[in-house]
């Protein structure tokens, strides 16, 4: 391992850069990606309230509330005051009392702890702008962008955020950091929280564990809708290249907090509106000043892009976009430039957990005390 | 579960608690300037490279009814199941189309909340205060099953076997579980309880037409196709590991148009919208027919060939055409087209009656329009073709006067209907949406016209493909011999069952669909079974235990309310196995406990794709959990062993005339020994079906399978490099479809349908009974596959926490309601009360509760079934030709939707 002194530009610089493209066109809003990343990484304590990874439906207030107002990022090179959102504005992680009510009949039913909730991490689900028939929403899957010019790092005072030489990642280094939380206020797209139990802020790790064995993040890897695509952006070859620089299809969220986000997403087409008589009316439902707000004005030629592709397949015509987009294979969606690690995918033999004659050596690790303890103490 | 910090964890958080919360600005400075090395600095990292760590991934799924059918891995660590991640290793189907990883969902990315949680079953409990009081007993396994069996004895000796009654549903999850069950039901002579129509998830369109269950595409065939109309469909939260090849196959060019009263989750990448007012679907396909038909975009020689719109049909008694008619002993199945050569009637082949089982036309040349006269033994009669009586009755089906009806404007009507008969292939996706109604056989009939009309039924890429419940058992034949291994079964349509028993109050009385006289006549002359048998003259008689595992049978219940009033008080023994604590346990007397999902071995496959994959047991069952069929094998050898000491070794059974020996139950059950493993049983299914024989259990766990062959069951075969389509059998072999025409049949002349003007498909708008200004909807939600994961934290947390209603910001703003406020829906049949979220893409006059949410997640136990009663339609009742009832293919669907309500906002 080479030693070298640590500083500032160290903290900043990266070899390559990972990236990642989501297709908004595909986005169902399931929520897969939250629930990987919340059962890998957030379910510690003091984590109960972070999602890393969320997917909040637009127009909206989003998680944390109102994070596109909160200040943060840069303007015209200057940082921009940022605040800290109270627990409130994320949502508070409800409990539930499943044992007094349906096992000891203390109260009919299990209800929030809060009492009345007024607020959590998808609180305006489907919700949306508008007005019937011409009402429209879409659905926006959030983590940290792994910015290249990352406010957050900037102004950690502990230099306890960098960015990950090899791949750019930006990770916060929670042996270093003392929880003063300028990193918090810094990013404007509020991808940073703070664990009130181990008063420390923590982050996406861009699930680095894993992109060094070769597989994808857990957002990204088990994204049913297969709207997630993982590459270096400096790879030619690789399907983040083609979408973000070949076919500019693909675009950095708020693109005016100048942090110079690596995830990009493809802007949403929407069906068309309807005139006050019923007949249809050929403009999209999302109107095009919402999506200049979001995306910059690159958005339009984004869009013209799709559109023409789009019309070329449904003319029987072909489309390279249009395949790379419908990545007929799981594995085209991801490109690591390493094979993954074998063990990944190494199933236990069939008897393994309850055969008594098992000479598995995985039988030893798994049959031990903690089942036991788990039995007898009767918790989770 | 909150995971808690390990020591090493542990220590540092309170290291850094300690430093840290200083804004001191020298220390902050002074840290700057710390000096550190790279690699020191660095090596934090590895405390995440420590979390990604595991000892052994099994393989396993999950025993749900959401059709997702989905591989995962499971991952264990000291011991203790810690998370799971899709195993994404289906096989391609072909280079050519999309794949089907990462299978999976929100929810069964959490199902290892349902091993840890506070919700799960740990003991055997036996009810210590009043039903769904909560309080409980736990006692051992052998008191539990002594108890269980001898109430079953007493029930035996006292009434007979029709008086217990067994619930479960869905085999496919989990056929070895289930046929757990059904196998000491079977053995017993118990009634086994129907779940596809009862949940109304059978599209009774289906049999009527096809004389099939349901038959259907797999998701990964919706790429062949050019024109997808999801009608009352929402794959986007329905079918989530589905839904992709959706939006892939709008990338190959395809037009994707949803047709729903709100802008959906699924409408918003859709081509076109079509907001249509509730439950007047039928008007809209009809419409489309009507410009179809009048434009002459049909395919003329497939509906010649493949439907029974050639069929002649006498205009004086509205009945077919049949050879008994003509000729002395000709047979009731066979039946007439005009032919154009020789201009006159003749039998076509294929037909129930004909010998001939082909399609082929031969030297036929069929006419579809016209009138004629034909000489029968009765004397001349004129006749006409289907297609003709068809053709007037669309008549009145034009877009200017549907648009009224179904609110979409005539000129979106005409590009619908010329948009879906000029592309090619076109299929509908069918939701519950449109089937949850009652009238939903109209509704199915109108729309499975539209893709007969243009010749897309046995099609790739084409098609009437409904998703909803999961009736597709692949490997069938292997499941019946296991789960019901005696010739003679009590099989019961649950929605029967629950109306007489549960003594529903429905408001049809005394209306048009008064059910009873119908309901009366069906049970009398044998066409609807309903146990147990009534004794002295009587129609039925009270049954008196009821046992459910796999399924949430109460809280699920339309008319859950009535039921608890009325069916639980003649129920003397409820037993309820079950590895959660859901409604049904909770009101029942005995609960035990059943292992999860990541604790036992059983098979797992869907209707919405080809490939078989396992359960397997990553740790043993937890706390004193047992599988099903460990538990119901107990069950067995717990009432041999009483049932002996009773000295009540066997009985008639009267009705199957046969001896039913208790003395050796166990042996019975385990088939003698061979049995006695879940994995021996799934075995068992594999090898005895044609569409996995030769596949060894073992090799699942490796990969998932894609099934060998389809046997008789299926319309179509599995072919290697092709996706599954329904119907290709008929469309290219000329197979017969299994209907009494031998074709698919759009005019039934059984005479309660013509009685009620349903012998072709037509249009009957909703029912308006309540006297309420908003509809109530209870679709499928994402959170949740009907009560599963309703109740699980991780999921609540994404949603409101709380039940939840959707309402129109006009309807709320008229009654005071802001978003988030509590409120109270109501009808005559009870009330309910959610959160109020207000959602700009409702129309006004509809109300929506993504359904599921148990009982006790409502302050006074009433849920989004209150306010629904169970309603039976009489033409769900008949025998007639391939309508005669068998489990879960005909039978009365009960419907959720066709009510009223009213909400209200409370302080």
């Amino acid at each position: 391992m080479p030693v070298e002194p640590l500083n500032q530009e160290e903290l900043l610089q990266s070899d390559r850069q990972l990236a990642m493209v989501l297709d908004l066109n595909k986005c169902i809003g399931c929520q897969t990606c939250t629930m990987a990343c919340k059962m890998l990484w957030t379910r510690y304590e003091g984590m109960e309230h972070m999602y890393w990874n969320n997917v909040e439906t637009h127009p909206g207030r989003g998680y944390p509330k109102d994070w596109q107002r909160r200040g943060g990022g840069f303007k015209d090179g200057r940082a921009v005051k940022g605040d800290l959102p109270p627990l409130d504005d994320y949502g508070r992680a409800w409990e539930y009392d499943y044992q007094g009510v349906l096992f000891e009949g203390k109260s009919p039913n299990i209800q929030p702890d809060e009492g009345h909730p007024r607020w959590g991490p998808n609180w305006e689900e489907d919700q949306g702008a508008g007005f019937y028939p011409n009402s429209f929403y879409f659905y926006f899957p959030r983590l940290c962008n792994h910015c290249s010019r990352p406010a957050c790092v900037l102004a950690c005072p502990r230099s306890a955020l960098y960015k990950r030489r090899e791949d750019g990642s930006v990770v916060l280094n929670e042996e270093r950091c003392h929880g003063y939380r300028f990193c918090i206020e810094a990013c404007p797209y509020d991808k940073i929280y703070w664990n009130a139990v181990r008063k420390i802020s923590q982050k996406c790790i861009f699930c680095y564990p894993r992109v060094e064995q070769g597989i994808p993040q857990a957002c990204a890897a088990q994204c049913v809708g297969r709207i997630r695509f993982v590459g270096f952006l400096d790879d030619e070859d690789g399907p983040v290249y083609k979408l973000v620089k070949r076919w500019k299809v693909a675009l950095p969220l708020h693109p005016e907090f100048e942090t110079e986000p690596n995830v990009f997403y493809i802007p949403p087409l929407s069906p068309p509106r309807f005139n006050e008589d019923g007949t249809l009316n050929d403009q999209p439902r999302i109107p095009e000043g919402y999506l200049l707000w979001l995306f910059g004005p690159r958005v339009r030629e984004a869009l013209a892009t799709l559109k023409r592709e789009l019309e070329k397949v449904q003319n029987g015509g072909r489309s390279e976009l249009m395949e790379l987009l419908q990545a007929r294979s799981y594995k085209d969606l991801f490109k690591l430039d390493r094979p993954p690690n074998p063990k990944f995918n190494e199933y236990a033999c069939a008897s393994c957990a309850i055969a008594q004659d098992c000479t598995s050596p995985l039988k030893a690790r798994t049959a031990g005390a903690g089942l036991r303890v788990l039995a007898r103490t009767g918790r989770g | 579960m909150t995971l808690k910090l390990n020591r090493r964890q542990f220590l540092k958080a309170a290291g850094a608690a300690a430093l840290g919360l200083s804004l001191d600005l020298r220390f902050l400075l002074q840290a700057r300037a710390e000096p550190m090395l790279i690699s020191d600095y660095r090596s934090w990292e590895d405390l995440y490279r420590q979390k990604w760590t595991w000892d052994k991934i099994a393989r396993s799924s999950h025993s749900i009814n959401c059709t997702g059918s989905c591989s995962w891995k499971v991952f264990v660590k000291d011991g203790i199941i810690w998370r799971e991640e899709q195993a994404a290793d289906y096989p391609a189907i072909s280079p050519d189309i999309p794949d089907l990883n990462p299978r999976g969902c929100n929810k069964g990315a959490c199902y290892v909340e349902y091993v840890h949680g506070d919700q799960r079953v740990k003991y055997p409990l036996k009810r210590a205060g009043a039903r769904g009081e909560g309080k409980w007993q736990r006692i051992s396994w052998d008191q539990a099953l002594t108890e269980i069996a001898d109430k079953i004895l007493d029930i035996l000796q006292d009434y007979g076997p029709d008086y217990l009654t067994f619930f479960s549903p869905i085999p496919a999850m989990s056929p070895v579980s289930y046929a757990a069950g059904g196998r000491l039901a079977t053995l017993l002579g118990g009634v086994i309880c129907s779940f596809y129509d009862w949940y109304c998830d059978l599209p009774p369109g289906e049999p009527i037409t096809w004389g099939v269950q349901t038959d259907t595409a797999e998701a990964a065939d919706w790429v062949h196709s050019r024109y997808i109309v999801l009608w009352g469909s929402n794959p986007n939260v329905t079918r989530i590991p589905d839904a992709h090849f959706l939006w892939e196959a709008k990338y190959r060019g395809a037009k994707v148009v949803s047709i729903s009263p709100d802008y959906n989750p699924s409408s918003i990448h859709a081509d076109l919208w079509v907001g249509i007012k509730p439950g007047t679907d039928a008007a809209l396909a009809l419409a489309m027919a009507h410009v179809i038909v009048k434009e002459k975009l049909y395919d003329e020689p497939y509906v010649k060939e493949q439907t029974d719109l050639p069929l002649l049909v006498r205009l004086d008694n509205k009945r077919f055409l049949r050879e008994s008619d003509l000729t002395e002993n000709g047979s009731e199945e066979r039946f007439y087209v005009w032919d154009r050569k020789t201009q006159s009637a003749r039998l076509v082949p294929g037909s129930t009656g004909s010998e001939q089982k082909t399609l082929e036309l031969g030297d036929l040349d069929p006419v579809l329009e016209g009138t004629f006269k034909v000489q029968t033994l009765q004397g001349e009669v004129e006749v006409t073709t289907v297609f003709e009586l068809l053709k007037r009755s669309l008549e009145k089906f034009t877009p200017e006067a549907m648009a009224k009806e179904c609110g979409v404007h005539a000129s979106v009507i005409e590009r619908l209907a010329r948009e879906f008969a000029q592309t090619k292939p076109a299929m509908i996706i069918h939701g519950a949406g449109t089937n949850h109604w009652y009238h939903n056989d109209l509704n199915n009939r109108s729309m499975i016209l539209l893709v007969a009309l243009t010749g897309n039924v046995g099609k790739r890429g084409g098609g009437f493909n409904h998703y909803v419940g999961q009736e597709k058992i692949w490997p069938i034949a292997g499941w019946k011999k296991l789960a019901f291994p005696r010739p003679k079964k009590r099989f019961q349509n649950t929605t029967l069952w629950s109306y007489v028993h549960g003594e529903i109050d429905d408001r049809l009385r005394g209306t048009e669909w008064d059910p009873w006289p119908y309901i009366e006549e069906s049970v009398k002359k044998g066409w609807m079974p309903l146990y147990p048998k009534g004794r002295n003259g009587k129609l039925y008689d009270d049954p008196k235990a009821l046992i459910v595992w796999r399924g949430n049978y109460l809280n699920q219940a339309k008319g859950n309310e009535q039921l608890l009033r009325n069916l639980w008080p003649k129920l003397e023994l409820i037993v309820d196995i079950n590895h959660r604590m859901d409604a049904t346990a909770l009101y029942s007397d005995y609960v035990l406990p059943a292992a999860t999902s990541y604790e036992k071995y059983d098979l797992n496959s869907s209707d919405l794709h080809t490939f078989i994959h396992p359960l397997t047991p990553a740790v043993e069952p937890m706390f004193e959990a047992k599988s099903d069929w460990q538990i119901f094998r107990a069950l067995a050898k717990k009432i041999e062993e009483r049932a002996k000491a009773r000295g009540f070794t066997r009985y008639r059974d009267e009705d199957f005339g046969v001896e039913v020996d208790l003395s050796t139950l166990e042996a019975q059950f385990t088939d003698n020994g061979k049995l006695v493993d879940d994995k021996a049983a799934a075995q068992f299914i594999l090898d005895n079906a044609d569409e996995t024989r030769g596949i060894q259990f073992d090799e699942l766990i490796q990969q998932p399978r894609r099934f060998k062959a389809a046997s008789e069951h299926w319309t179509s075969d599995v072919e290697p490099g092709k996706t599954y389509a329904p119907f290709l059998r008929m469309t290219e072999k000329k197979h017969p479809y299994p209907t009494l025409t031998g074709r698919q049949q759009f005019y039934i002349d059984h005479p309660w349908f013509i009685e009620l003007g349903e012998e072709l498909p037509t249009y009957k708008p909703p029912l308006e009974i309540e006297k309420y200004p908003l509809r109530w909807n209870t679709p499928h939600g994402r959170w949740n596959i009907h009560s599963t994961w309703r109740d699980v934290k991780y999921m609540l947390r994404l949603n409101r926490g709380m039940p939840v209603v959707y309402l129109n910001p006009e309807d709320a703003r008229e009654r005071g309601i802001r978003d988030g406020d509590m409120v109270r829906v109501f009808n005559d049949f009870g009330d309910l009360v959610a959160n109020a979220r207000i959602y700009p893409n409702a129309p006004r006059g509809q109300i929506t509760m993504y359904h599921g949410w148990e009982l006790y997640q409502f302050p006074d136990r009433s849920n989004f079934q209150a306010t629904v009663p169970i309603r039976i339609k009489p033409t769900q009742l008949v025998r007639y030709g391939h309508l005669k009832f068998a489990l879960n293919y005909w039978g009365p669907t009960g419907v959720n939707r066709d009510v009223r309500v009213d909400v209200e906002k409370v302080s």
